[in-house]
This record gives C-alpha cells, structure tokens and sequence, in this order.
C-alpha cells in the first residue's frame, strides 16, 4: 500500500492542472484577503479631514436643518429621546456621523468566520479542491491508463483507496495550510490596528478554517468518487452542478426540511453550528389544528458531521462497488 | 503443477445492450497455452481475442466459464500471479502529458521495481534519447514500443501481446518479432494476439484460431499447417482413381487432368490407392502456408461486429 500511495502522490502532483489548481487555490484567497484588508484598513488623516469637511457642508445645508429643527421640535416622530443631547441625536438619526463619510468597515475577525471572507475562502477552496479530485480521477479515465494501472495492481478497491487516500490527504493538508496562513494574516493585521483578537478569537477563527479545510478534502474525495463512478470528468462535473442549482428547489418541491440540506450541513460543520428556520405546529390553544409557524432551530456540528458523514461512505461505497465490479475500457 | 501457462475452460463473455440486446463475444472458449515458446491467438477482427485476453487480465468479468493463470484460478488469485505477467492490450495507454521515463516510473512504483529496470527496458526497446520528451509527442510506432518496455518492467514468465505490430514500420515490425522470438527463445511464454497470419507463422511455435468467439483449432502451427490440406494426386488414370477415392469418403476434384483431394493425412491416399492397384506418379500438398487453413476455417463469418467495440 505504502508503494500505490507513494506513486499515486507523484501522479497527482505531477498533473498539470492539479498544480495550476492549487495554484489557483492559493492566488484567490491571497486576493480576497488583501482586498479585505484594504477594505477595512484604518482612514489617513487625509480622508478624516475629508469626510469631515463632507459631513459639515451637508450639515449646513437648508433640506438638513429643515429636517433637523422638525426633528428637534418633536423628537418622539423620529424615535430620538428628549433631552439636552437632542440636537446631536436627531443628527446621529439622519445618519450624519462621520462613519458615513469614510466608506470603511473595521477589521472584525468574527465576521470575517462567520460570514464574511473566511467563509468565501472555504467555499473557493472546497471548489477547487473538487475540481483537483475530478480532474485527477478523469485524466486517468480519458488516457486509458487505467487499464494499465490494473495490470500492475489489479487489486482494483486498493488502487481506489490509493487514490483516495492521496486526494483527501493532499486536499485536505494543503487547504489547512492555506487557511491557516489566511487567518495568521488577518489576525496579524488585527494585532498590528490594535483590535481585539485575543481570548481564543484567533484559536476560534482557525478551528473554524480547519473545519473548513477537512470540508475541502471530503469535496475533493467527493469529487473523485463521483468521476470514478461515471469515468469521466464532464459527467461528474455536470452532475456537480446540475445537483447544486437544482438541488435546493428538489428538496423544497419534496418537502424535505431544511435539515437535510447538505448546504446547511456543511455550514454547520464550518461555523461550529448554522441556525434554520422550521415549521412547526404553531404554540397555544388559539392556534389552529395544522397551523404551522416557524421557529428558529440551531443544526449542531455533531448532527451534521454524522450526515455529512454517511453520505461520504455511502457515495464512496458506490463508486468502489462500480470500480469492482464494471469492466474497464 | 499443470505445465499451462494459460488455461480457460468454458469461457463465455456476453455483452448485453440497455435496449436488452445480447451479443456473445467469447463462446465456451477451451484455450490452453503450454509453458515456453510463442504462441498465436490467431482470429480476424471482432472474434473475441481481446476480449478474451482482457478477461484473463482481470480487465473485464466472464459471464461464465474458468480462467487460469500459471495454474492459478483468476481473477481470484490474479494478484498473486499477475506479477509474473506483462501484457499489451490493444493500444498503448498512458498519461499523454507524461514523459515516456515518467510513465514508466510510476508503473515500476507500483511494483517496487528498482529504478534500473526502467532504464534497461527503454535501453530494450530503443528508446534511449526520446525517453524524456512527452508520451503524447510519440509516434504510434513510440507509443508500442513504450507499451512493450512496461510489460518489461516485471521481467515477466508469460508476455500477453495483442497486435504488438500495430503502426510500426517494417524495420520496427522485424525488431518487435526478433524481440519475441527472442524472449520465447529465452523460456518466457508469448501469448502473441494477431490478424496477421504470416506474422503468427514466421514468429509462433503453437497456435489457437478462433472466430466469432469460438475455438476453431488449436495445436503446433506444424500441425495446423498439416491439418486439412489439400493434395494434387497425379496418377496414369485419373477417372479411375477418382472412383475409387470417391468410394473410400474422400471428394476428388478433377482439375487440368489431375485430382485435387482434401486429406488429413497424405498416408491414407496412397493406401486407399494402393490397395486399388493405382500407382501413384506424383502427390504434392496445395496448402503449405496458415493463411490458406485460416481463410477455411474462417469462412463465412461475420466480420461487421468487432466484439472489442462493446468493451470501450
């Protein structure tokens, strides 16, 4: 075994467009994160002095003060308390503070995990790795090389496992590193901006990514079963996509509640835990017989590890039972 | 130990169509190749030999019937025999971007082989100077001899080749055959798959014919060369000769004032003439070459179906 994994791991990193995957796999999220650190980079003194010099001519404008002294005059309308303060409420209430001058967001590392860019990294990464697991499967299918690979190991679950164990670990070790690196990055321009990234945020951040990470590699494993199925790259591919855009809808017409889609799943998985919303037999005794309401619902990482889980072993049961048992061309 | 090196029995392969269409490549197949020297596959087109040599290499599944390899039940023990087989099964087929040295290496990987046998085989082969260029930049000519180097890398006991000849120049087409008689000379079996019939003749010592995906003879290419050869039989009375053939079961032809007469065996013409009393004055086999026996034996199959076709 250790020989198959040995040259597996050369056949994969000497495939040409596995490399200019990973390639491409560390380029996006190298762009997204310095894209997110211009974004929210501090203003110069420059642009405070600029927003400043907007913020006063707005404020002196006659629509301004028109709105202000109605403002002032009945605060309640406006949902501003009276008080002395009123005049600067009643501004801070028609958005005239300076934050809305400067066009900047400030570096927040739990936004970044939660919804922000670390999530759009993991996704980029899951893809790409995907795509590393189809298109290393499907050139051996297009070449024929299969074939001679079995002449040599014609232990065909073996020479799958091989190729498995190859993929996922490559995969999953190479987005570990990539997110890894994202999130030192971040944190180190949050420390250098004297923002907060201690207590654990950073330790939190990076668990999220390397949750992210085995995501990646289960895509990618995903992605090699699923070509080792159907032996070709442009059927799995197909099937890729036509599952996802068509996905959500099926399982929506079906019925199917929202804890069974595999996007939220893998949410799940990412973010430690995603909220839903079901539908369910609405509280008390004036709501009616099938009345249903939605309710918010929390799908933990444990639940969705496991679902996640199963369907791995299943679809890739499937694909070594097929490689087993179907004649190779 | 049975002194097999390839034995089938009963072997039968069926294609079935997602229409529920049923075509039979293999038929009950009986193959039984003997350790040491080259032996022939011999079969037009579309008659089952590859599709039969991808059964015994674990390729494809039998419908029915027994293979053996080495004595070994296959595909159950492949793995224990398949170490000591190289083979070449239809086209050549490597990764395309990979150098011809590369692709070799990760096959010798596979194997543990050293690093040494890869060279030796592309030594073999003649393919010292192009060995690191792309396998997709090859000729067809590059790509067969590329294949046979890895069947080289095990240093096989039985070489499996199915049409090793296919788009080489004459010069490479003698090369590959001095190869194989040499490798058959040297105690490896040659299993050499093939069309062409002076290709099996010069190069083979035993061989099998099949058609349509049944065995159609089988044994020593002397004695297929012998089995059903036709005789000019020159005596002084040629109608008086014929009678008397014709009464023993055997169907004389006259031709040009001569009998042409089928026989497996020369000996019984002059016995069945002798006891007659008719002098033979001359007896001269007509049929000395296999290509002659092969169209006789092929006759009348259907040659539009390749069986190979359903398997890709």
């Amino acid at each position: 075994m250790t020989r198959l994994l040995r040259v597996e791991l050369t056949r994969l990193l000497s495939r040409r467009a596995v490399l200019v995957l990973l390639v491409v796999a560390v380029a996006i999220p190298t762009v997204i994160g310095v894209a997110t650190v211009l974004n929210s980079r501090p203003p110069s003194p420059a642009e405070i002095a600029n927003a400043e010099r907007s913020l006063e001519q707005e404020m002196e404008s006659p629509w301004f003060q028109k709105q202000l002294a109605k403002c002032e005059a009945n605060p309640g309308r406006w949902g501003v308390e009276p008080g002395p303060d009123v005049e600067q409420s009643c501004a801070e209430s028609m958005g005239m503070t300076i934050h809305n001058y400067l066009w900047w967001n400030e570096l927040q590392l739990v936004e970044e995990r939660d919804s922000g860019s670390g999530l759009a990294v993991v996704i980029v990464l899951a893809i790409l790795m995907m795509l590393a697991g189809t298109t290393f499967a499907g050139h051996d299918w297009a070449s024929g090389s299969v074939s001679n690979q079995l002449l040599f190991e014609p232990r065909r679950p073996l020479v799958w496992a091989a190729k498995a164990v190859v993929v996922t670990a490559v995969t999953g070790v190479f987005a570990a590193v990539v997110i890894t690196a994202y999130w030192l990055f971040l944190g180190a321009v949050a420390r250098s901006r004297d923002l907060p990234v201690g207590d654990g945020l950073l330790l939190d951040c990076l668990r999220s990514g390397w949750r992210g990470a085995g995501v990646a590699a289960a895509a990618a494993l995903a992605g090699y079963g699923l070509t080792m199925l159907f032996r070709s790259t442009v059927a799995a591919l197909g099937i890729l996509l036509a599952s996802s855009v068509a996905g959500g809808v099926v399982l929506a017409v079906v019925g199917i509640g929202s804890v069974w889609n595999p996007g939220l799943n893998v949410a799940a998985v990412i973010l430690d835990g995603a909220t839903y919303w079901a539908d369910v037999q609405c509280p008390g005794e004036a709501a009616l017989p099938g009345e249903t309401c939605s309710v918010e619902r929390t799908l933990p990482l444990g639940r969705a590890l496991w679902f996640l889980g199963v369907g791995l072993v299943l679809f890739a049961t499937a694909s070594v039972a097929s490689f087993q048992r179907r004649d190779v061309p | 130990m049975s002194d097999l090196v390839i034995e089938t029995t009963g072997l039968r392969k069926e294609f079935r169509s997602l229409r529920g269409g049923l075509r039979v490549a293999v038929h009950n197949l009986d193959l039984a190749v003997p350790a040491g020297g080259v032996h022939g596959f011999l079969g037009p087109n579309g008659s089952g030999k590859t599709t039969t040599i991808r059964m015994l290499l674990g390729l494809a599944r039998p419908t029915r019937g027994t293979m053996k390899l080495f004595g070994q039940p296959v595909p159950r023990h492949l793995p224990q025999v398949i170490g000591r087989v190289g083979a070449v099964v239809e086209s050549p087929k490597f990764s395309p971007n990979f150098t011809g040295r590369r692709n070799l290496q990760l096959l010798a990987g596979a194997i543990g082989a050293p690093a040494g046998r890869v060279d030796a085989a592309i030594e073999t082969v003649k393919l010292i100077g192009r060995e690191k260029d792309r396998y997709k930049s090859y000729s067809l000519g590059m790509k067969q001899r590329l294949a046979i180097a890895a069947t080289l890398l095990k240093q096989p006991d039985l070489l499996i080749l199915d049409e090793p000849t296919n788009g080489l120049d004459p010069a490479g087409i003698r090369e590959i055959r001095e190869t194989i008689r040499d490798l058959g000379d040297s105690g490896v079996t040659v299993l050499l798959s093939s069309h062409i019939l002076a290709e099996v003749q010069q190069v083979c010592t035993s061989a099998t014919i099949i058609g349509n995906g049944r065995l159609l003879a089988s044994g020593t290419v002397d004695e297929l060369l012998g089995m059903g050869t036709s005789y000019r039989v020159s005596v002084p009375d040629p109608t008086a000769a014929a009678h008397v053939l014709a009464r023993a079961g055997f169907a004389p032809a006259a031709i040009d004032g001569e009998l042409h007469v089928d026989a497996d065996r020369p000996a019984d013409l002059t016995r069945v003439l002798g006891e007659a009393g008719i002098w033979l004055t001359e007896l001269t086999p007509l049929r000395a070459d296999l290509e002659a026996y092969f169209l006789q034996l092929t006759e009348g199959e259907q040659l539009g179906q390749d069986a190979e076709e359903a398997v890709a």
